[in-house]
């Protein structure tokens, strides 16, 4: 019954899309030093979001979220990881995340608060 | 929860390569007068490990710096040829200190990482708590 309320379905969009996120941060500092390694980033939650799915939204299968290069300079061997902008995305995603379960856990409480827990 | 277990294991891959780097970083400076030592480099692939989650790095096979030893001449060492000369190791210390600064930078980065999606899981978890 509670799935079906739009607020929890997108806090909890927001926080699966800001975890695949941050995994993608981790594999791009941990190739940092790995010659011809591309820095990537995933697309943004809006577009992402656009392209679910109902089922998808309810936490169900892949979120259909693209893979981009993140288009940052290369150095002479051909990485184009920055560890400024990958701690900027990584600080970017833990934000996000945090916002989402934030929504989730008040949208929780005012629903406890309606049946009088 | 996978995302963030799989992430983790990424950014212990990448702090278990930069340990290493870092290793043989201090084997080429403790290295540094040995005659005929050549320096060990680290090079980073993608880990090819069965298991592995995608994107991990492992560091690739060691190689030696092929590079020519620098020949010095001191006619009372015991390694000395018949003219006085005799090889010594190619490590330059100032290259082998830039390189531990940048294992050591890496290294941070992803310790930062590996803190955040702690974090990030704990506070998931804090809501099953309530």
């Amino acid at each position: 019954m509670f799935d079906r309320l739009e607020i929890f379905q997108l806090a909890g969009g927001l926080a699966r899309h800001s975890a695949s996120r941050q995994a993608v941060v981790a594999q791009n500092i941990a190739n940092a030093d790995t010659p011809g390694y591309r820095a990537r980033d995933v697309s943004d939650f809006a577009e992402t979001w656009r392209n679910m799915t109902q089922e998808n939204r309810l936490g169900r299968g892949e979120m259909p979220m693209r893979v981009v290069d993140a288009g940052t300079p290369a150095s002479p061997n051909g990485n184009t990881v920055s560890l400024e902008f990958e701690m900027l995305r990584g600080i970017e995603a833990q934000r996000a995340h945090d916002r989402a379960l934030r929504v989730y856990g008040s949208a929780m409480s005012i629903l406890r608060t309606s049946i009088g827990r | 929860m996978t995302e963030f277990s799989s992430a983790l294991s990424v950014a212990a891959s990448g702090m278990r390569a930069q340990a290493q780097r870092l290793t043989h970083v201090s084997e080429n400076i403790a290295n540094a007068d040995t005659p005929g030592y050549r320096r060990k480099i680290t090079s980073f692939e993608a880990e090819r490990a069965l298991g592995a989650p995608q994107g991990a790095v492992s560091p690739g096979p060691v190689r030696l710096d092929q590079g020519v030893l620098p020949v010095i001449f001191d006619p009372s060492h015991p390694m000395a040829d018949a003219t006085g000369n005799y090889e010594g190791s190619n490590v330059d210390l100032v290259i082998e200190l830039a390189d531990a600064r940048e294992a050591q930078r890496s290294y941070e980065a992803n310790l930062r990482i590996f803190d955040q999606i702690r974090q990030m899981s704990s506070s998931l978890n804090e809501l099953l708590r309530r």
